[in-house]
C-alpha cells in the first residue's frame, strides 16, 4: 500500500514537474518579412507587438510564452523558399507567418504544402495566395474586394463626370485602369501609366489636366510616386479631386506629399484611430515600443501572429497545423481592425473599407 | 490645346536640364580620363541625401545646403578616384577595370547609405513659389534648375577655355603621353577632372532632388538616361550634353503629348541606337579636346 502510495506520488509529482518543464516551453512562430524594406519593417514589428502582447498576458496553452523566428525574404522568392526551408527543417516550425510580397508568398506556399505547415501570409495580395490549400490564410483583402466597395462609393458619393486615370505600369496599375474603364465607360477622358521608376509627373499630370478630369483616379503602390504625383498637381494647379485607390495610401505618402496631399481621399481596410479596446492598446503598445503609430501594415503583421497563437490557444494545439487551421476556419477572431473571420479558400474578411481622407496633413476616417 | 504644349515645352526643358547635369560630369570624364563612371549616379543620388540632411537634420536653409551637397560631392568623387580609378587606370584593359571597379563602388555605396539611413524616400523643400507665364505654371525650384543648370554650363565652359587648368584639361584629354612630355601633371588633371565631376553631379542631386523627391534609388535611374544623353550627345562634349540633355527632355515631353509615354521612350532608345550605328561621335561630332 505505502510503495503503491509512494510510486503514486512519485507519478504525480513527475507529471507536475514534466507539465511545468512545458508550461515554460515556449511556442515558436516562423516569421518572414523583406525586413531590410520599410514595408517588411513594419510588418515585422507588427508581429514582434503582437506576441509581447500576448506574452504580457500570460502566454497560451497555460502559460507557454509565444517565441518569434524570424527570416528576412528581401523580397526576393528564392530567399523566401531559404527561410521556409530554414524554418521547416532547421527549427521544426511549422507555423509561418507574415510577408508582404505576394511572388514571396507563393513561392513559400509551394514548401509550406509540400511540408504540410500552416501559412498565415499578412500583405501578399495576388488572388493565386488563397487557391486550394486549407491551411493558408491571407489577411491583407484582395484589389477586386477593395474594388467592390469603392465602385459603389464613387459612382454613388463622388458622381465624377469625367474621369483621368494616372496609373503604374504593373499588374495593378493596369487592372486598375480597366476596372475605371469597365465601371466609367466614356467618362474615363485620360487613362496614363507611368514607369515604376519614373520620378517627373509634371508631362502626365499636364495631360490629365488637359483632358478637363474633375476626378483623378491615382493606381501606384510606391509612396514616393503617388506623393510626387500629389505635389505635381498642386504645383500645376490640378482642381480635380484626388482619389487615391484603395489600400495605398498611407502617413508616409502623406508626409512625402505635404500639404499637397490635403482633400485627396481613399479607402482601406483599418485606420489607427478605429475605436475598440484592442486596437486602443494595441496603437498604445505599438507606439510605446517604436515611437510610431501603427497602420495597415503593422496591423496585418500583428494580426498574423495574433490570430495563429489564439487559435493554438483555442485548439489546445501547438504542433499540429491541419487542428489549427481547421479551429482558425471555424471560429471568428478579434483584432484591431474588428472581428475577422475566413472564408473557405482562407482569406479573411473584416467588414467594409473604411473611407479616408487627407485634413491637413493627417490621414483620417471621412466625414461623409 | 496649344497651351497644354507650351506646359509640355516648358516641362521638357527642365527635365532635360536634369538630365543634362548628370550627363555633364559623365561626358566630362569620358572626354579627360576616357573611362566610363559608373559611380556618377550615386554621387548624384549623395548630393540629394546632403541636401536632405542639411535641411531637415541641422535645419539649414535649401541655398546654404546646395554648396555643402557640392563640397560633399568633391570630397566623394576625389575618393572614388583614388580608391577605384586611379590605381587601376595605368593597366592594359584600364578603361574597363574602371568601368567594374566603379560599379562595385556604386552598389557599395548605394547599400550603404540604404544601411545607415534606411530606404524611406523623403520630400525636399527648394526654392518656394510658382510662375505663371500666360497658360504655363513654372515652380520656382523648376526654374532655379534651369537657370543654375545653364550657369555651371557657362562656368564650365570658361574654365575649359580660359583658364590654366582648362587647357592642361583639354591637352590631357588630347593625349596623354604628349601631355606627359610638356610637363603636365596627368595624375592631377585626372583627379581634378574628377572632383569637379562628382561637384557638377552633387549639385545635380541638390537641385533635381526637390523636384523628383529624394530616394535612395534615385542614381540609379537617372544615370540609365544620363548615358543616353552622352551618347547621342557625343562622348566627352559638355555643350553637346547639355543641348542632347534638353532635347532628349523635350523630345520626351512632346512626343509623350502626342503618342504616350511608352512610345516617347521607344522613339528615344531608337535614336541612340541610330546614333550608334551611323553617327558615333554623337550630334555635335566633335569633342572637348
Amino acid at each position: 500500500m505505502r510503495s503503491i502510495l509512494r510510486a503514486a506520488l512519485l507519478a504525480a509529482a513527475c507529471t507536475f514537474a514534466v507539465s511545468a518543464a512545458h508550461a515554460q516551453d515556449p511556442v515558436r512562430i516562423g516569421v518572414i518579412n523583406p525586413t531590410k524594406s520599410l514595408v517588411g519593417k513594419q510588418g515585422q514589428q507588427g508581429a514582434v507587438v503582437a506576441a509581447e502582447m500576448i506574452n504580457a498576458d500570460g502566454g497560451i496553452l497555460g502559460g507557454r510564452k509565444i517565441e518569434l523566428v524570424s527570416y528576412d525574404t528581401n523580397f526576393l522568392p528564392n530567399e523566401g523558399v531559404a527561410a521556409t526551408q530554414r524554418l521547416i527543417n532547421q527549427d521544426k516550425i511549422r507555423f509561418i507567418t507574415g510577408e508582404i510580397s505576394s511572388t514571396v508568398a507563393l513561392a513559400v506556399l509551394q514548401l509550406a504544402q509540400a511540408n504540410g505547415a500552416l501559412f498565415m501570409a499578412a500583405v501578399p495580395k495576388h488572388p493565386a495566395v488563397t487557391s486550394g490549400y486549407d491551411r493558408v490564410f491571407r489577411l491583407n483583402s484582395t484589389t477586386a474586394m477593395d474594388a467592390k466597395d469603392f465602385d459603389a462609393f464613387l459612382v454613388e458619393k463622388i458622381k465624377p463626370t469625367k474621369v483621368a486615370v494616372i496609373a503604374e505600369n504593373s499588374d495593378f496599375g493596369r487592372l486598375t485602369i480597366a476596372g475605371l474603364k469597365k465601371l466609367f465607360g466614356d467618362k474615363i477622358v485620360a487613362a496614363e501609366t507611368y514607369e515604376m521608376t519614373q520620378n517627373d509627373f509634371n508631362t502626365i499630370v499636364t495631360k490629365v489636366k488637359g483632358s478637363g478630369a474633375d476626378v483623378v483616379c491615382l493606381a501606384g503602390s510606391n509612396m514616393e510616386q503617388y506623393g510626387n504625383i500629389l505635389r505635381v498637381a498642386a504645383e500645376l494647379k490640378l482642381t480635380a479631386k484626388r482619389c487615391v485607390m484603395p489600400g495605398i495610401l498611407n502617413s508616409e505618402g502623406v508626409r512625402i506629399a505635404g500639404p499637397a496631399a490635403d482633400g485627396a481621399f481613399s479607402a482601406d481596410i483599418y485606420v489607427t484611430s478605429l475605436d475598440n479596446p484592442l486596437n486602443k492598446r494595441f496603437v498604445e503598445a505599438y507606439k510605446a515600443k517604436y515611437n510610431e503609430l501603427p497602420e495597415k501594415i503593422e496591423v496585418l503583421g500583428f494580426e498574423s501572429v495574433w490570430i495563429v497563437a489564439k487559435a493554438m490557444d483555442k485548439a489546445k494545439d501547438a504542433t499540429d497545423p491541419g487542428k489549427v487551421a481547421k479551429t482558425i476556419h471555424d471560429n471568428s477572431w478579434e483584432t484591431p481592425r474588428g472581428t475577422v473571420t475566413f472564408e473557405k479558400n482562407g482569406q479573411a474578411v473584416a467588414g467594409p473599407l473604411i473611407n479616408l481622407e487627407v485634413v491637413q496633413g493627417k490621414l483620417v476616417p471621412a466625414k461623409q | 490645346m496649344f497651351d497644354i504644349l507650351l506646359q509640355q515645352i516648358a516641362n521638357g526643358l527642365s527635365v532635360g536640364m536634369g538630365y543634362a547635369l548628370v550627363a555633364l560630369g559623365l561626358t566630362l570624364i569620358f572626354g579627360v580620363l576616357h573611362v566610363i563612371n559608373f559611380s556618377h549616379g550615386e554621387t548624384f543620388m549623395i548630393g540629394g541625401l546632403l541636401t536632405l540632411i542639411a535641411t531637415t537634420t541641422l535645419g539649414l536653409p535649401y541655398l546654404v545646403a546646395l554648396p555643402l551637397a557640392g563640397l560633399g560631392g568633391a570630397v566623394l568623387g576625389l575618393a572614388i578616384n583614388w580608391i577605384s580609378v586611379r590605381p587601376l587606370l595605368p593597366r592594359r584593359d584600364g578603361a574597363a577595370d574602371v568601368l567594374l571597379a566603379t560599379f562595385a563602388v556604386s552598389i557599395l555605396i548605394h547599400q550603404a547609405v540604404i544601411m545607415l539611413w534606411g530606404p524611406t524616400p523623403a520630400r525636399i523643400d527648394g526654392v518656394p513659389g510658382a510662375f505663371e507665364i500666360g497658360p504655363v505654371v513654372l515652380t520656382g525650384q523648376r526654374l532655379f534648375v534651369l537657370a543654375a543648370g545653364l550657369a555651371l554650363l557657362v562656368a564650365l565652359e570658361w574654365m575649359l577655355r580660359r583658364t590654366r587648368f582648362g587647357v592642361e584639361l583639354r591637352a590631357v584629354a588630347q593625349s596623354q603621353f604628349a601631355a606627359r612630355v610638356v610637363g603636365i601633371n596627368v595624375d592631377r588633371v585626372n583627379g581634378v577632372t574628377f572632383g569637379i565631376a562628382a561637384v557638377v553631379a552633387a549639385l545635380g542631386g541638390a537641385l533635381l532632388s526637390p523636384v523628383i523627391l529624394y530616394s535612395a534609388s534615385m542614381g540609379q535611374v537617372v544615370i540609365i538616361k544620363a548615358f543616353v544623353v552622352v551618347v547621342i550627345g557625343g562622348m566627352g562634349s559638355i555643350t553637346g550634353a547639355v543641348a542632347c540633355g534638353l532635347l532628349v527632355g523635350l523630345l520626351e515631353a512632346v512626343l509623350g503629348l502626342f503618342a504616350g509615354e511608352g512610345i516617347a521612350t521607344a522613339i528615344i532608345y531608337s535614336l541612340l541606337l541610330a546614333m550608334l550605328l551611323f553617327r558615333p561621335q554623337g550630334l555635335t561630332g566633335k569633342r572637348a579636346r
